[in-house]
Parts: structure tokens; sequence; C-alpha cells
């Protein structure tokens, strides 16, 4: 029960997934829009894995009191937060009468769902955007420190990366074209050929060779012999 | 009583009729906290931080729910019991299996849970297969040949056959630096040897593009900064 | 003072960057954008599509890419109403379902496009390859209705557009691996023409399935946008913020040399 049923679930739903994908009959396109159905109403209950471990990592701080366990209380509030304005009316902006009983929660009231949307633009967006741009500095900081000629292969590397991004930068264009008496454009252009001759070869090589691995993996994952998916214990 | 409903109605209105004011200082002020952790390791950074992490959890939720389980699992069932149809209640089936994710509350009979994911998986895996042979394996081999098929009628110029003899060579490379079956010695080794300078000169470009990217993004903040916080442009 | 040189604290290199992006931005500096084959190619085939046509616009990014990818997103959008070419935008991130809301209404406003007529956003649903292959087979058994809660069948432009069949191209806006699924998934099966504007990271990656025609074109990140906004003769934020990458791109190249340089110095003493 615990482990074969799953076993052969997968096997399963493996093997009719792939077989209706080569035939287009009737009968077997009604199982393929049987099956993804099937996937498209089992798959958001996964929802729930995600929140119960981010909700068990920051209880168990707070429990064990580990350094900086005040602020796991801030993940509970911001997620309460969004749930107590965003669940009622959902992210619709308008359309929907608000609930009978939620009336009296006038900020709640509005042609849009306001609050919810506010917290997102103003407080989830550029906290993200911002966490990401952090990493102009790092780059910036480890490009000089760290990439160095040392090797042919290193050497290769940093001149790839230096010819791509003067390329991308439309100063490139424009000193070269100021500067020299030869050729327009020279930067964008050598950037261009290297994307499209090496980086592609390169790209391909990879593309093929995970992809031999990823149909490889899932033929052993529906015949059962990789089976980490299930977990531990019996 | 009557003053504090008073007061929490102005505040409201207040509020309300500077929303958008108060966002741009709201997300001026962390995004600093955010930059502050540039200096060092800070409270304000954490503060900022977690309340993101709270808040992006929370917003998925919220859309998943919404977006998600509504129209898929509740409507149908809804729609299944209402109307009394055996057909849609075939569809409580799914919903059914879906709930087992909640299993992972109940430590118990946690292990019911592998029921919905075994058959994700095997459905992700099923279609994997087909499409992924023929998407990423013949159409790409088929992309490296065609080239010499133009080359054979004659319609490529010099610095094609060029670009074609390069790639193939390229992908032939790179495939045999991948190819961990065999020793890396000898001619194989010497291929794999050009397979590194390729992938070299790929992970280079890909290099000065995330570059391109995360710059991207600075410049986008030090405008929202500069203009929409500050006025100065 | 070489020593010093390649030990300085990595907070004077971060001031360095500011400045390199502060300054150009105060004054407003604007170099002129050479366009790219891959996104020209997305430009001109969407420009050569008919009137009416349709085309649907997968908004597949969250806020860590929103700088490279709305602006490319608001050209494109820009271009398509002009063209009259309707758009139905979707995402596959649950983070896009506001995103791509939010600039589908901005720009719609300022071009004047009709809601419902000229474009309709759908929303997000979880289940990615499922999504996709699910809308090949109707739209509407995905997503029964708008992100507003509209039902398709009360949507003008949603009588005629029923699955891949009666979408033009499929033009993938993604900061994730969204592009390759789309193009694994409905590429082949539906021979469905997609195309795809993707994050600095990403680009690289994505070039074989340019020249194997399974990508109509692709725009690479902020510079993509760029070059759709000088293709459309409209020059907006990415133009400007190209213009101060290269500030930038600069300072990290003089940053490149001169720590190459001093390690070969240094190197040399050593030996």
């Amino acid at each position: 029960m615990r482990r074969q049923v799953p076993l052969i679930l997968c096997f399963l739903f493996g093997i009719v997934m792939m077989l209706v994908e080569f035939s287009p009959h009737p009968v077997s396109e009604g199982l393929r829009a049987e099956v993804i159905e099937w996937d498209l109403i089992i798959g958001p209950f996964a929802l729930v894995i995600g929140v119960v471990t981010l909700v068990h990592t920051h209880w168990i701080r707070i429990r064990r009191r580990v350094e900086h366990w005040q602020y796991s209380y801030l993940v509970f509030i911001g997620m309460i937060v969004m749930v107590a304005f965003g669940l009622p009316m959902g992210p619709k902006n308008g359309g929907n009468e608000l609930p009978k009983w939620l009336e009296w929660f006038k900020w709640f009231k509005g042609p849009e769902n306001e609050v919810f949307v506010w917290f997102f633009d103003n407080v989830q967006v550029p906290m993200e955007a911002t966490m990401f741009s952090l990493l102009a500095f790092f780059i910036a900081s480890a490009s000089y420190r760290a990439f160095r000629a040392r090797t042919l292969e290193a050497t290769l590397l940093l001149a790839a990366a230096v010819i791509v991004m003067i390329g991308n930068a439309p100063i490139g264009d424009v000193l070269w074209n100021e500067l020299s008496p030869v050729g327009e454009n020279i930067p964008s252009t050598a950037r261009q050929w290297i994307l499209d001759n090496p980086n592609l070869s390169s790209r391909r090589g990879i593309i093929l060779g995970v992809s031999l691995g990823v149909i490889s993996q899932s033929i052993r994952i529906i015949f059962g012999i990789e089976r980490s998916y299930l977990g531990g214990g019996d | 009583m009557g003053t504090l409903t008073d007061l929490i109605t102005l505040l409201v209105d207040f509020v309300t009729s500077h929303a958008q004011i108060l966002g741009i200082w709201v997300a001026a002020f962390f995004t600093l906290c955010i930059y502050s952790f540039l200096y060092r390791d800070n409270p304000f950074y954490r503060f900022a931080e977690h309340l993101f992490v709270g808040l992006s959890v929370g917003f998925g939720i919220v859309i998943s729910i919404h977006q998600g389980l509504i129209p898929f699992a509740w409507d149908p069932f809804w729609e299944a019991v209402t109307k009394r149809e055996f057909m849609g209640l075939l569809k409580l089936i799914p919903i059914a299996i879906g709930l087992l994710f909640f299993a992972r509350l109940i430590p118990k009979y946690s292990w019911l849970i592998r029921y919905p994911i075994a058959i994700l998986i095997g459905i992700g895996a099923g279609r994997a297969i087909p499409n992924v042979m023929d998407a990423f394996i013949f159409r790409q081999v088929h992309g490296t040949l065609t080239p010499f098929g133009k080359i054979h009628a004659g319609e490529l110029g010099f610095f094609a056959i060029f670009g074609a003899i390069l790639m193939l060579v390229g992908v032939i490379c790179t495939l045999t630096y991948f190819f961990f079956s065999i020793e890396h010695r000898g001619v194989v080794g010497r291929i794999s040897k050009v397979g590194i300078i390729f992938l070299m000169v790929g992970f280079g470009s890909a290099f000065g593009n995330t570059v391109m990217g995360r710059v991207s993004l600075l410049i986008q903040r030090v405008d929202f900064l500069l203009s929409d916080w500050l006025r100065l442009i | 003072m070489l020593e010093k040189l390649m030990s300085i604290d990595r907070r004077i290199v971060f001031i360095l960057v500011a400045i390199a992006v502060i300054i150009p931005t105060l004054l407003n500096v604007r170099f002129p954008i050479t366009v790219s084959q891959p996104t020209r190619s997305v430009y001109d085939f969407i420009d050569e599509l008919p009137p009416d046509s349709t085309i649907l616009m997968a908004f597949d990014y969250g806020p860590s890419s929103l700088a490279e990818l709305e602006p490319m997103a608001a050209a494109v959008l820009r271009h398509c109403f002009s063209k009259n070419v309707r758009v139905i935008g979707m995402t596959l991130l649950n983070v896009g379902a506001r995103l791509g809301d939010r600039v589908m209404s901005q720009t719609s406003a300022e071009m004047g496009a009709v809601d419902g007529e000229d474009y309709v956003f759908l929303g997000f649903r979880p289940g990615g390859i499922s999504v996709i292959l699910g809308m090949g087979t109707a739209i509407d058994s995905v997503f029964s209705a708008d992100y507003r809660g509209k039902p398709l069948s009360e949507i003008p432009m949603m009588q005629d557009v029923k699955n891949y069949d009666h979408i033009a191209l499929v033009l993938d806006l993604a900061s994730s691996g969204t592009p390759s699924t789309w193009i694994a998934y409905i590429n082949t099966k539906y021979k469905q023409q997609v195309a795809a504007g993707v994050t600095g990271v990403m680009v690289s990656e994505l070039y074989p399935f340019i020249q194997s025609g399974q990508l109509v074109g692709l725009m690479p990140g902020l510079l993509g946008a760029a070059e759709y906004e000088t293709l459309i003769d409209t020059p907006e934020k990415a133009t400007a913020g190209m213009s101060v990458q290269s500030f930038v791109h600069l300072l990290i190249f003089v940053l490149v040399v001169v720590g190459n340089v001093a390690f070969f110095i240094q190197r040399r003493r050593a030996q």
C-alpha cells in the first residue's frame, strides 16, 4: 500500500501519457485531455507542502530561539497580512461584490482590492527587485577580484565575456564608429558572432546531453528504478 | 467609543487618499533597507528580508487558491454536487487524490502524499519522453545538419560554410566532453579539450549577458529612487 | 601600492558601481541602439501579421526580472495595439498575475486599446506543462474566465479564438526555463510559432533554438527591450537604461583590466 501503489500509479500514468502523445486517435486524444485535467486538478494542492514546510521551519526557529529568531515572526506577519486581505476577494480588481459579512470592515471596500495589490506593488515587488539588484555590485566586485586570465581556458572565458559585454553596451558601437577608421558597429557584430557560433555549438552540446539524461531518468522513473521521490520510510 | 471609530475612519481616509505617495515612500524605505546590506548585515536588512519572505508566500497562497484551487477543484466540485451529474462526479476522484497532500499534516498518514506525487511525477515523466526526444534531440540534430544540405546545393557562401563546419565540430566536441563512459585520453582527450574551448566561450558569453541582466536591475532601482521618489529627473 | 590596489575594500568597488549608475541617470544620457537580428525577427513577424490576428503573450517573470522584461512587454504591446494585433495575456508564474495585469492595463490605457476586444488578460493557472497542453485542446478548458472573473464566452475577442490554431504567435517573456517548455510542448506538436524575450542570464542558452527554427526570434534582456523600442521608434525606459548600462559595462571592463594587470605584475615579481 505504502510503496507499491504509488509505483504502480506512476507507471500507469507515465505509460498512458507517453503513448497518447504519439497517437492522434480520438479515444487517445480524449484520454490525454482527461489526464491533463487530472494533473491540473491535483497540482495546485501541492501548495500545502510548501506552506507547511515554511511555517514549520520558522516555527522551529522561534521555539529553539536560534539566532535572529525574532525575525521569524515577521514571516508570519507578512503571510497573514497578504492572506487576510487577499483571500476574501482574491486578486481580482473589481467585478466581484464584497461578501456581506465583510462589509463592516471598511477598508476592504472599493472597486479594487487595493490593499492586497498595494502591498504587492509597494512592498513585495520593490524588495525582490532590489534584492536581485544587489548582485550587480557583487558581480562587479567578483570581476575585479577573481576574473583572471590564469590559463588558456580562463582567458577564453574572459575574452568572450568582455566582447559580449562591450557588444551589448550601446557605447561600444558609438565609440568604435567614432574612433576606428575601419568597419561599422564591430563590437555588436563580434558579440553576435560569438553568440551565433561557438556559444550556439556548446549550448547545443549541453542541450543534447541533458535531454538524453532527462529521457533516461524518465524511463527509470516510470519503471520504478528511480524511486527517490517516494522519500524515506516504508 | 465614538471618537475611536472617528479616529480610525480619519486614519483610513488619509491612508486611502494618499495611497500612491505612501506607496512610493514605503517602496523607497524597503529599497534602502535592502541596500544597507552592501555596508554589512544589519537589522534593517533582516527586517525587510523576513517580511519579504512572508509577503511573497502569502501572495502565492492567495493567487494559488483563487487562480488554481477554486477554478480547478472547488468550481467543478460545486457544479458536480449541485447538478448531480454522474460525469461531473468523476472529477471528485482527482480532487480526493489532491486532498491527500493534506496528509502531510498528520505524521501517521503522511505516506499518503506519495499517491498524488507519484501521479504527478508519472505524468511528467511520460510526456517528457516523446516531446524532449522530438524537440531537443531530433530537431537539434536536424538543425546541425541542415546547413550541409544547403552547402551541397551550393546555396551557402564562404562564411556560412565555415560557420556550419564550426557548429558541427563544436557540437561533437562538447558532447564528447560530456561523454564520461570512456577515459578522456588520446584522440578522445584532444577532442574533449576542444569541447572545453567551446564551452568556455559559451560560458563567457553567458557571463557577459549576466552582467547586463544584473546591472539592468540596479538601473531600474536607481531610476525609481531618483525619479519616482526624489523627483530629481 | 600594488598590494593595496589588489586588496581594496569591496565597498569601494560598490561605490564606483553606484556612481557609474547614478551620474548618467541624472544626466539622462542617450546612445543610439544597434538592433540585432534575433530581435528584428520578432518585430518583423509581428509587423507582418494581418490586422485582427491574435498573439499570446506569456508573462512568465517575477519582480526579480521586472526591470528587464516589463519594458519589453510594454514595447511589444504598443507595437501590437498600433497594428491592431490582438493580444491574449497569461502567465505560468503566480507573481506574473499582477505584473501581467499591470503592464497590459497601463499600455492599453496609453494606446486606447479596449479590454475584451483588443486584449484580454487571463491571469495565472498552476500546472505549467498541463496548462500549456490544455490550451492546445481548448483555452477555456484551462481558463474558464479572465483575470477579473469574466467568463471567456462573454469576451468578444475570444469568440473566434479557441486554441493554438487561432493564435499566430506565442511570445514568452521569461525569467526561468519556460521558453524551452513552450518549445518542447507546443512548437513540435501543434506547429505553433514561438518567440521569446528573456533575462540577460538566459540569453546564451536559447541560441540553438533560433538556428533550428524552433524560435522565431529572441529578445535579450534590457537590450532586447531597447532594440524593440528603437524598432517601433518610441525610445522609453529601456533605451535610457541601456545608455546608463554602457557606463557600468565600461567600469567592469576597466576593473577586469586593472585586476589582471596587477595580477600579472605581481606574478612576475614573485617569479
